[in-house]
């Protein structure tokens, strides 16, 4: 395990709902200023210079921001890219983000990027090449990351640890904390016939740091059952809206992202899911107050 | 059981070959292989649309169909290597050069070529423009061996037929812009670079195109002077100047080396493309 200074941001991020903050809607937040607690971005599109890290500085002024990556690979057996490593934490030095994260997936295989969160096998050499990537990041950074269970679509033959077991190992050995994403809990247990209150159950309520939602899409199999894919391409679903609440219900309140990546609708669609999650949140600080006063 | 490695090359082979085998192989009993065409069309999917942003005009010159074909070639004989696709691609243009079923289209590649130089503008990284008073301050013998680094933004290309007249048409939509293009009026001497409001193509004197790639290369002042033919030294040095104040405005320099005193005059090099 390596040593973890704790991060100091000047923002930190509340336990409320944010947004995910698209190229899309930037002249809009400036302009209409939004009733939203935080933003996350993913870090990737702010890699270069000019307009987006200009409307990113201007932002932030007024949100405090999240940066999410996307493309670490912190499960890639060859090591991390010491040059990805690099442009991250150039933009968290310029960003100050309040919280950082990324993934337990993987995208690079001899030097080529497959640019998509592939799936692990759940192995402990698995486990201990995420774990020494994470406590690389972790000093590299000088901060606490969070990292983000997957959604998939296949289990390997050799995979021996159910991946909640694998993601509670991640966050004791290397201390950094756990960005539970509801949705994929959900796709991930519908499609491996898992059961999501389980998973839940299985995560460390201390190491929550960040909750993700979002929406999914279902496609029907030939033989009558059914796939669902992680497109972040519409709303927010009852079912996982419910297990949303058992994950409140476990964690308190946690900070909450809409994410809604493809087919980007108008800003107050994104901003109506998001007072959806902060009605639920402000409940369930509720609950955890009587419960503190009980 | 296959180490993370193996599974991981199997998984490549799959996505970028496909060549489904062996990763098959090692999935649970009861998942299908074909599950792995999820991920090998998602990864191709994202990786094309990263194309069609950098290569936008392209992409409308071919269409929809004729681009994703392209972009299936040229990624599986290029695929990306890092996390950046921001940065993905700049080996296209040389591959559409090279691309059989594009050859009709004579001008596709010099449209690329610029197309990649916008790119490159816009997602250059920022740096503040050269600060003018450090420039003044030198002594006047020492003015002549200033060198200077560029913005990296900046970026200068000649193309052998008008492309940046046809990329604009294409990207406006201007169909009277485009039947007025001339294919046959000779190369173009382009200058690329991103101003406040965007990134800007703008078409040069071909001697004030080879004056900026010779500063932009880092050449002195005084090299440049030299290189010139001793029958234009005459009238070249007032045009430098007027070049170089332009420059110098418009703020393409962040930065400037002074030349070692007496050096040899370099030999400019005066179709270079950056």
């Amino acid at each position: 395990m390596s040593p973890v200074a704790a991060s100091n941001p000047p923002r930190p991020v509340p336990a409320k709902a944010g947004i995910g903050l698209r190229f899309q809607h930037h002249q809009a937040v400036l302009d209409v200023a939004p009733d939203v607690a935080w933003m996350e971005v993913h870090t990737e599109n702010y890699m270069g210079g000019g307009t987006p890290l200009r409307y990113l500085d201007a932002i932030r002024r007024d949100y405090p921001i999240s940066l999410h990556g996307v493309g670490l690979s912190l499960g890639s057996a060859e090591g991390l890219d010491a040059a990805h490593l690099e442009r991250i934490r150039r933009v968290a030095e310029r960003v100050e983000p309040a919280l950082m994260s990324e993934h337990i997936a993987w995208s690079i295989a001899n030097g080529t990027y497959l640019a998509d969160l592939l799936p692990l096998p759940m192995t402990e050499e698995a486990l201990a090449v995420v774990c020494r990537h994470v406590d690389q990041v972790q000093s590299y950074l000088k901060r606490r990351i969070l990292v983000e269970n997957p959604s998939t679509y296949l289990r390997f033959q050799h995979s021996a640890i159910p991946e909640w077991e694998f993601m509670a190992a991640v966050a004791a050995r290397t201390g950094c904390g756990i960005l539970c994403d509801v949705n994929n809990i959900f796709v991930s247990a519908h499609n491996h016939g898992w059961d999501g209150s389980t998973y839940l159950a299985a995560l460390p309520p201390a190491a929550i740091g960040e909750i993700h939602l979002a929406g999914h899409s279902v496609r029907a199999l030939p033989d009558g059952s059914s796939l669902r894919i992680d497109d972040h391409g519409s709303h927010v679903i009852a079912e996982v809206w419910a297990l949303y609440r058992e994950a409140l219900a476990r964690f308190g309140p946690v900070p909450t992202l809409i994410e809604w990546d493809t087919d980007v609708p108008p800003l107050d669609v994104l901003l109506g899911e998001a007072d959806c999650a902060g009605a639920l949140l402000a409940s369930a600080g509720q609950e955890a107050h009587r419960a503190d006063a009980a | 059981m296959p180490t993370l490695l193996e599974l991981q090359r199997a998984m490549r082979a799959s996505l970028l070959d496909r060549n489904d085998g062996p990763a098959a192989a090692m999935l649970a009993d009861n998942v299908p292989a074909d599950r792995l065409n999820i991920y090998r069309n998602t990864f191709l999917t994202g990786v094309t649309r990263a194309l069609r942003l950098s290569y936008p005009a392209v992409h409308r010159l071919v269409g929809d169909e004729f681009f994703a074909g392209a972009a299936a070639q040229f990624i599986t004989q290029h695929p990306p290597q890092a996390a950046c696709l921001d940065q993905y691609g700049a080996d296209f243009p040389q591959f559409l050069k090279c691309f059989e079923p594009a050859a009709s289209v004579e001008y596709l590649a010099d449209v690329a070529r610029l197309e990649w130089a916008v790119n490159r503008a816009i997602h250059a990284l920022d740096m503040a423009p050269l600060d003018l008073a450090r420039l003044a301050a030198l002594p006047p013998e020492d003015q002549s061996r200033v060198s200077f680094v560029p913005h990296p933004s900046i970026g200068l290309l000649r193309t052998d037929y008008p492309v940046e007249a046809i990329w604009r048409g294409v990207l406006g939509g201007d169909d009277a812009a485009l039947a007025a293009v001339d294919l046959t009026s000779g190369p173009a001497f382009l200058l690329v670079e991103r101003r406040v409001a965007g990134v800007e193509v703008s078409r040069l004197d071909p001697d004030a195109w080879r004056f900026a790639v010779a500063l932009c290369e880092g050449q002195a002042l005084s090299d440049v002077f030299a290189a010139c033919p001793p029958s234009e030294r005459g009238t070249a040095e007032a045009r430098h100047e007027v070049w170089l104040a332009e420059h110098l405005a418009a703020g393409r320099f962040v930065d400037f080396r002074l030349a070692p005193r007496n050096a040899p005059a370099l030999t400019a090099s005066s179709e270079a493309v950056p």
